[in-house]
């Protein structure tokens, strides 16, 4: 029927001659009418057609004037459609003579380079499948843009299904390593499998095996998937993750900063004037703890260190005993731990390095060996499962120190994995009716960890019931909040798949009942935009609550935690938490500025940073530690010489309290995190993938923040290691087909957004030449600056490989 | 016999031999020829389980070719040192005054800032101290009443508790002791104590303390007060009119800087001072006539107090009215120039002594560098590290001479700036004093009522006024001395 040739000349583009379009109103006289078949259509309808029929001549038309008419008048008919097909919905009349027009323009606009416009109509008619007839080579991409990027702001269930339909186009082009992004957003493992079968080229699933790395889910891959057992062996290697140390620290080489750093390094107290506590001749254990965990942070992953390590020339009995026993009591077990910080993703070296500690006689030192053998293996597997090997036996111990560094040690090696051993060792636990508060607590949460977004029963059933044990009494324990969010962690960005537990929870006692509800609705919504949700929460923060109750923190934490999707819902929650700051009360303005890190967390945002400055010197110091430890994750691994600046001035701001310095410190570790090579950022490949594990990790800390002077100030300040399972290079590695690293030129610049602009813009700006590996910040993007090479992954972040361009012609 | 593969650190062990009908302790011993780990170190793990020294090798169903991971090593096991640190939460509080590194701050009792700045600047005055833990002394002069002898055990008592402790001291019963005293200290206004001009407690504190300290027993026959703070000054009284000149003796607790409008530094406001008028009666002409007095220093005390006359009576305003003028005072000192001539002889061999010393510090120094320049780079490290030792080392061995007889020392007429009163504000009855006090360690700490804040040096000087800022009101010089 439609009379449009696919032949005729494509548009010579509208926007720019919208104005002249728009005088020229199209009310020539509708002479050719054609009248066939028009008897099942109803009169509104006939004067539909005619129209495009109209137009479709039009634009064939030989005059270009003519010819843009017919196009702008192609945009207002699609409206009109888009109306009479609600209209018709309600009525519940026949559509088809509709869907007919619809297959019509859609054809047409997907020839016209205005795919946006065709998926438009296509969702307001509800009938997506019909694009993926519609693209060809030459408008997949933008097309499946468009549909990606547009699935963020669409209710459910219409995002799941715009995203199926791009992930089918991407299929049916081969774009493989963007369908694999895809079913990884939807974490639709069918999908995962589906692009490693569809695929047979060997280098090309090490490139998605590398992806799979990045988000730290665990995979295993099967015959169909890679039928040569030695190449699945090597892939399986990669998705374990086992190369992210050697790409580390070739990175770190290349930028030349393995030399470690001390904390004094990090301090910079030369920098300030005669303030600096002079303190001197004995130790301040609570300012050597913060010292251990700045250097752990500063020279996470480096092996080498100028506290922990003993540099090799340096005699057997060096400066690591004596450090560690510079710390007291609980403090060694950080202590201990931190040695697992530095040799992070280093398993055999780790290993190690631990082992002296685990024939210790000290509880705290084999607590904080255990917690280290974790913190080395966070993000890594390993076939012969070490963590798992070690840590297991000492699950069940007497003392409760060393049962809480191996559980938490289990929790972060196996964040993700669903493992069923680790189950059968931890849910006993929570029913142990000698277990200690904290033991159960940090149980919960490791488990919550190792199930994350799992929906698993078995877990929650278990977690239920060790928070319907609580005594009244316990129900107030600062370390409480943990057994909600490990039921939450489990329910991670899976939105309704909570309602049932919900339900569940509205049975608690009074007491937890709401913090409970809060914390549900803020994990199960984490990461999805849900505007509505966000509203809930302001909504509940909107409430002045009698006294002691404490369910407002964990909904300032949801805003952020749902609104962190994307960039416009981000600012918009950075704007609303300004307003609970102004007219919030305590409770609630201890929340805003840990919200506030999460939202830019590893993005130093220069309004965020004032705002945070400015709570550093509020008077309720709880507001100002929360905002000091937001400044450090805010400008978490980015060296950030204005918030470095910042800590440093709070440092003699602060420099007699002794709480408020800790924090300072930390938060000063954290700015330097891995001297500036790692982010804390769960966001991923073009802030398109959210990693589960990091999200988790971080709002682990985040909730134990929510009682500062309880937890991170009290004893069990080693919950900061839990930021491990966020931490990842920020960089970009490019290797060769035999993953040897390759330096090419590469030019790195802010993302521009080109969602829905024709032919092809660019998608970088400001930006400046390097050759890899280099460094991205947040917002940054980078592209291939050569022709030689092809890239295997249209992302160029993390690992990349580089496959020779056959095209490719040296020019003299 | 299956072969396994080990992995060991870094190290891979393939084609490792078990021998299943052993137990695998034989397994472990084989392994320690290979890396020389004992094998109760030895931890061996097996798919996420670890080999147990008398486990069953068919139940584990080693595969041929499985790869173990061995974790392990002959380190030495980290003992814990038999003395642990010290930690600084750790100390009972009175020890932590050593670590802070200043004492104690004051606690306002409602505008007592005049009192807290005036005790905390003299309070640094460690001769004052140890002569206040003496007091009282086992024979009682009369000549002191009970008023003044009560504030004294109060100022004792009160110097004692600001260097025991490191949080706020509250000077409940000196206050007390010295509004009974000194009753125009407890004057109202709206049910209100009033602001009080602290020079003015400085002054009668002095006083009531140089009463009370005075030995009666003592050979010289002066006080311990005069000894520190006293300066004698030797005055021509000179008559332009009628040619009559006399020469008087007299003893100040405090030079006074007085402010005009020629006066821009300290020194200028201070020759200005010593030189006054005064109408007496003069014997020769029969009438009163204006006669020139022109004083002179004749002994220089320990510490020497310096005044800048800030403050003049103010009839319109009913109030004491304050001079803002920017008046530099110098961190040294030399007031060689206001000497009598006698004086000035007996300071000459202590000032020679001295600038040979600083001659040969100096001299000293550039000998030191020359070395350091010869040797290679990492030579000099070590010396800078030496040479920063020993002067660390120096300072603390340096305390211990100051204390040795005094009598061998003697007085160079060279001061250093160790304390500052300042006030900020628009009268003497109000704004606010505060005290900035040097401390043992080098250190300058402004002390804001209960809050003590680390200051600059260069800082201190900044407060000479010629604005709204803190501007110096009183200063205290402690003598720089020689032995002899």
């Amino acid at each position: 029927m439609a009379p449009a040739d696919p032949n005729s000349t494509g548009s010579t583009g509208g926007g720019a001659t919208r104005d002249q379009a728009s005088v020229k109103v199209p009310s020539k006289d509708p002479k050719k009418k054609d009248e066939k078949k028009d008897e099942d259509l109803s009169e509104e309808d006939l004067a539909l057609k005619q129209q495009l029929e109209l137009y479709v001549e039009r634009v064939q038309d030989s005059d270009p004037g003519l010819q843009k008419a017919a196009l702008e008048s192609m945009r207002n008919l699609a409206g009109e459609i888009a109306q009479e097909y609600a209209k018709r919905q309600t009525e519940e009349a026949i559509i088809d003579d509709l869907m007919e027009l619809v297959g019509q323009i859609v054809a047409f606009h997907m020839k016209h380079n205005a795919e946006p416009e065709a998926v438009d109509l296509l969702m307001e008619v509800e009938d997506l499948d019909l694009l993926v007839e519609h693209v060809d080579n030459a408008n997949y991409k933008r097309t499946c843009l468009y549909l990606t990027s547009s699935a963020k702001y669409l209710p459910g269930p219409d995002d799941m299904l715009v995203l199926d339909i791009a992930y089918t186009i991407y299929m049916k082009f081969e774009e493989f390593p963007r369908a694999l992004q895809i079913a990884l957003y939807l974490d639709n493992m069918q999908y995962v499998k589906q692009v490693f079968t569809s695929c047979n080229d060997p280098q090309k699933k090490r490139q998605f095996c590398f992806i799979l790395a990045r988000h730290g889910i665990t995979f295993e891959l099967d015959e169909d998937m890679c039928s040569e057992d030695d190449e699945r062996e090597g892939l399986q290697e990669i998705i374990n993750n086992i190369k992210v140390n050697e790409g580390y620290l070739t990175l770190a080489r290349d930028i030349e900063v393995m030399e470690p750093k001390s904390p004094e390094d990090i301090y910079k107290a030369h920098l300030l004037d005669g303030r600096a506590s002079g303190g001197g001749s004995v130790d301040s254990a609570r300012q050597n703890l913060a010292a251990t965990f700045v250097n752990a942070f500063v020279n996470a992953g480096f092996g080498q260190d100028k506290l922990m390590t003993v540099p090799s020339e340096a005699s057997s009995s060096g400066s690591s005993t004596s450090w560690l026993f510079k710390n007291k009591e609980h403090g060694k077990a950080s202590a201990a731990a931190s040695l697992g910080m530095i040799l992070l993703w280093d398993v055999d070296s780790g290993l190690a390095q631990l082992d002296k500690y685990f024939h210790s006689t000290d509880m705290h030192v084999i607590a904080g060996a255990l917690l280290g053998v974790g913190i080395v293996n966070c993000g890594i597997k390993n076939e012969c499962d070490p963590a798992l090997a070690l840590l297991s036996e000492y699950v069940d111990k007497e003392d409760s120190s060393i049962r809480i560094g191996a559980i938490m040690g289990l929790g972060l090696a196996y964040a993700g994995s669903q493992d069923e051993q680790i189950r059968s060792k931890l849910t006993p636990i929570l029913g142990d009716a000698k277990a200690s508060l904290d033991v159960i607590a940090f149980t919960a949460i490791s488990l919550g960890l190792v199930y994350v977004g799992s929906c698993n029963e078995d877990v929650a059933q278990a977690i239920i019931f060790a928070l319907m044990d609580r005594s009244e009494s316990e129900l107030g324990e600062p370390l409480t909040r943990l057994l909600p969010l490990g039921l939450g962690l489990l329910y991670l960005g899976k939105q309704e798949s909570v309602e049932a537990t919900a339900e569940v929870s509205k049975t608690f006692d009074e007491k937890i009942r709401k913090y409970c509800d809060m914390t549900l609705l803020s994990c199960a919504y984490a990461g999805t935009g849900n505007v509505l949700k966000v509203q809930h929460f302001l909504g509940q923060c909107a409430q002045h609550l009698e006294k002691g109750e404490t369910y407002q923190g964990p909904a300032v934490l949801g805003i952020a935690m749902v609104a962190m999707a994307e960039e416009l819902g981000v600012e918009m929650a950075i704007r609303s938490l300004e307003h609970l700051l102004q007219y919030g009360e305590q409770n609630i303005r201890r929340a805003v500025p840990l919200a506030l890190g999460l939202l830019c967390i590893s993005n130093p945002k220069v309004n965020v940073m004032d705002t945070l400055s400015r709570l550093s010197h509020d008077a309720d110091t709880e507001v100002a530690m929360a905002a000091i430890v937001s400044l450090g994750l805010i400008g978490a691994g980015t060296n950030n010489a204005r918030i470095a600046g910042m800590l440093r001035n709070l440092s003699s701001y602060y420099y007699k309290d002794a709480s408020l310095l800790f924090c300072v410190r930390i938060a000063q570790g954290l700015v330097h995190l891995g001297k500036g090579l790692l982010t804390l950022a769960p966001y991923h490949s073009e802030r398109f993938l959210l990693s589960p594990t990091a999200l988790a990790g971080l709002v682990t800390l985040l909730h134990a923040c929510l009682d500062m002077k309880a937890i991170i100030l009290g004893k069990y300040h080693y919950v900061l290691y839990f930021l491990v399972l966020a931490m990842q290079p920020r960089m970009l590695m490019t290797v060769d087909e035999n993953l040897k690293p390759l330096s090419v030129p590469v030019r790195v610049g802010q993302a521009v957004d080109v969602v829905g602009q024709a032919g092809r813009p660019k998608t970088i700006t400001g930006f400046q030449t390097h050759s890899t590996p280099v460094l991205l910040s947040a917002g940054d993007r980078a592209e291939l600056a050569t022709e030689k090479y092809v890239p295997l992954s249209p992302i160029l972040e993390g690992f990349v490989i580089l496959k020779e361009n056959p095209e490719y012609r040296e020019d003299h | 016999m299956p072969t396994v593969s080990v992995k060991w650190q870094k190290e891979l062990f393939s084609n490792v031999e078990i021998d299943t009908s052993q137990s695998p302790y034989v397994f472990k011993c084989q392994l320690y020829d290979l890396t020389g780990v004992p094998p109760e170190r030895q931890k061996i793990m097996v798919k996420g389980g670890l080999l147990k020294d008398d486990a069953d090798w068919s139940t584990l169903g080693v595969k041929e070719g499985q790869k173990f991971m061995m974790m392990g090593t002959a380190d030495e096991i980290v003992k814990a040192p038999e003395k642990g640190p010290v930690f600084a939460e750790d100390i009972p509080e009175e020890e932590q005054v050593i670590h802070v590194g200043h004492s104690a701050g004051l606690f306002n009792l409602g505008n007592t800032c005049y009192m807290n700045s005036t005790v905390q600047c003299l309070h640094s005055v460690p001769e004052l101290k140890s002569a206040l833990i003496k007091y009282p002394p086992p024979v009682r002069s009369n000549e002191v009443d009970q008023t003044s002898h009560l504030l004294t055990v109060a100022t004792r008592d009160l110097f004692n508790d600001l260097d025991k402790n490191v949080k706020p001291v509250a000077p409940m019963r000196f206050l007390t002791e010295l509004r009974k005293k000194y009753p125009q200290f407890a004057q109202l206004h709206n049910g209100v104590y009033m602001q009080q001009d602290a020079e003015e407690c400085w002054t009668q504190l002095i006083y009531t303390l140089s009463q009370s300290l005075k030995s009666p027993s003592s050979s010289e026959g002066l006080d311990t007060v005069k000894r520190l703070f006293g300066i004698d000054l030797v005055s021509r009284v000179h008559c332009p009119e009628s040619g009559e000149e006399s020469t008087e003796t007299e003893s100040v607790y405090s030079l006074k800087c007085h402010i005009s409008q020629e006066v821009n530094h300290l020194h200028e406001g201070l020759k200005h001072g010593l030189k006054s008028e005064l109408e007496k009666a003069s014997p020769s002409l029969g009438r009163s006539a204006l006669y020139l007095k022109d004083s002179r220093i004749n002994d220089l005390p320990r510490y020497l107090t310096v005044q800048f006359v800030r403050f003049f009576w103010k009839r319109e305003s009913n109030q004491k009215a304050k001079i803002l003028r920017k008046v530099d005072y110098p961190l040294e000192l030399d007031v060689y120039d206001f000497c009598s001539d006698d004086l000035r002889k007996r300071l000459e061999v202590p000032r020679r002594i001295l600038r040979d010393e600083e001659g040969k510090k100096l001299g000293l120094k550039t000998r030191e560098k020359n070395s350091g320049s010869s040797s290679t780079d990492n030579d000099v490290k070590m010396a800078e590290a030496e040479a920063s030792s020993n002067r660390s080392g120096d300072l603390s061995k340096s305390e211990p001479v100051e204390d040795a007889p005094e009598k061998e020392k003697a007085l160079t007429g060279i001061y250093d700036l160790v304390a500052v009163l300042t006030h900020k504000g628009r009268s003497a009855d109000s704004g606010h004093y505060v005290a900035w006090v040097k401390q043992e360690n080098g250190k300058w700490i402004q002390f804001d009522d209960d809050n003590p804040i680390p200051q600059r040096e260069e800082d201190i000087t900044r407060l000479s006024g010629g604005g709204d800022w803190h501007m110096a009101y009183i200063c205290m010089y402690k003598a720089r001395d020689v032995p002899m």
